[in-house]
């Protein structure tokens, strides 16, 4: 199967190294990845879906056409250029007027929305459509023996009716199955459904209460679970929770937060065999821990 | 509060939806929200009922939208359907249509390069991580170019024509 592969901007400015993980891992699993040449911001909520529908849906069609004239779905890392393109695309579908307007608006540019190209989350794909039997089937190395916790990304479980896959978004069970795939064992912790805070104006707003509110999650993670990880699919889950981690350190004056973060697809892609300095080599929170007991 | 000065007609103007008057004022939409543990905290349900009583002048000067996460958790939870979500973002482009202080800087920058971030620079990193070079618009003149000029056509970058370099 192919799929458009859309970056949104801070994946390969940032962390490549994700970027690199699934470029590396989708293929082995039979998902052939093409770029998506040309694309700009998703765009992200903060932006244009804050100033107007018309520049707002205007930017996701550009996005979306793109796929459609390769004739793939597209599928997505970042949970808000996933929610983006997502409520974009269904914005456009169910408002004939907003789709006109849309296609006015791109007319000049060679481009058209149709609404032919899904928009689709990697670990959805992961979870859906290739399916943790066959992960499990074709990993050459394995996470046994270590405890895990998943952060499920909000923007791929809310609204349900608009960017759901699971079969219930209050009780997800996807990231859990994906990483009891690769052999690790997922503690479950009361908070493991908060969201990381990260995304959006709350961190640039009210910093302290941004800290705070994390801070309260890893606090249950510490006092509840074993973990000897973090596996997110969401590359501002992914920073916030480890500069976070930092942050809070330096507050209470030890190294008490250092649980290691992992994108999935780069657990999925070490445990496929491929090396850690090219899928997962840039981060603030040492993860020799995890990487030299995989095996 | 004070109602004097309320305009009775203004959910209109920010929040054309007939859902918005079903808001019961239950605050399920705060007590799942990440920015409702911010100071000044988001509480959705009083932004609801501010558009509805038509509180202009409050509303203009209430950052409390722009500290939403966008996790949606409220959307998916408000048992009548107001999508406080939805709702959040209309807030903010009516914002940014009545002052263009609330413009946000990202839409310069998206406009400019077409990224919130510098992708596609750090070549050498990318390299060395075996990655392939990125065709990205910024790369690309003419697509750039009609980028631009299909965001020229939408309301608050004409409006604010001069924030983008012309
Ligand atoms: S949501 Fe963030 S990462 Fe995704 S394209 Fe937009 S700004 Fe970039
Ligand atoms: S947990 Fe935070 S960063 Fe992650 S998807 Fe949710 S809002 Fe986005
Ligand atoms: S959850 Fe919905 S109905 Fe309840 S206060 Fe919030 S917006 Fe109103
Ligand atoms: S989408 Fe925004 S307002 Fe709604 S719960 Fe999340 S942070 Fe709060």
């Amino acid at each position: 199967m192919e799929l458009c592969l859309f970056l949104g901007c801070n994946t390969p400015a940032i962390r490549p190294d994700v970027e690199r993980a699934i470029r590396a891992s989708m293929p082995v699993l039979g998902i052939d990845l093409v770029d998506a040449d040309n694309y700009v911001c998703c765009p992200a909520f903060g932006a244009f879906p804050s100033t107007d529908t018309d520049s707002w849906l205007a930017t996701s069609g550009w996005n979306l056409s793109i796929a459609e004239q390769k004739g793939c779905d597209i599928v997505v890392q970042c949970g808000s250029c996933y929610s983006s393109l997502r409520m974009g695309r269904e914005h456009i579908m169910h408002h004939p007027d907003k789709k006109d307007r849309v296609n006015e608006l791109l007319e000049p540019t060679g481009r058209r929305v149709e609404g032919t190209s899904k928009v689709r989350h990697v670990s959805e794909v992961l979870y859906k459509e290739i399916g943790p039997e066959t992960i499990a089937g074709q990993i050459k190395k394995s996470l046994k023996g270590m405890n895990g916790v998943v952060q499920y990304p909000c923007h791929t479980l809310f609204p349900s009716e608009v960017v759901g896959f699971e079969d219930s978004a209050r009780a997800p069970k996807g990231m859990r199955q994906l990483v009891e795939a690769l052999g690790a064992n997922v503690n479950s912790y009361s908070r493991e459904l908060q969201c990381c805070g990260g995304a959006g104006g709350f961190m640039k707003s009210t910093p302290e209460q941004a800290i705070e509110f994390a801070k309260s999650k890893f606090d249950a993670i510490l006092a509840e679970t074993q973990t000897d990880f973090i596996a997110v699919s969401c590359i501002t889950c992914l920073m916030h929770m480890e500069n976070v981690q930092n942050t809070l350190n330096k507050r209470v004056g030890e190294e008490r937060y250092k649980i290691p973060v992992f994108d999935y697809n780069q657990l999925l892609a070490l445990c496929l065999g491929f090396e850690a300095k090219q899928v997962a080599s840039i981060t603030n929170v040492s993860r020799d821990s995890v990487l030299s007991r995989i095996a | 509060m004070d109602l004097k000065g309320s305009i009775p007609d203004l959910w209109k103007a920010i929040y054309n939806t007939g859902d918005l008057h079903h808001c019961f004022n239950c605050s399920t939409c705060i007590s799942g929200c990440p920015a409702s543990f911010g100071d000044p905290p988001l509480l959705v349900r009083n932004l609801a009922r501010k558009v509805i009583l038509g509180l202009e002048e409050e509303l203009l000067n209430d950052d409390t939208p722009w500290a939403c996460v966008s996790c949606s958790k409220c959307e998916e939870m408000c048992p009548m359907d107001v999508k406080p979500f939805e709702m959040i973002l209309s807030i903010r482009q009516w914002q940014s249509a009545n002052d263009e202080t609330r413009v946000p800087p990202s839409i310069v920058e998206i406009y400019k390069r077409g990224y919130t971030q510098a992708v596609g620079v750090n070549t050498e990193l990318r390299d060395s991580l075996g990655l392939p070079e990125l065709m990205t618009i910024t790369k690309n003149p003419e697509q750039l170019q009609m980028f631009r000029e299909m965001l020229m056509k939408t309301p608050v970058v004409s409006a604010n024509d001069y924030m983008f370099g012309g």
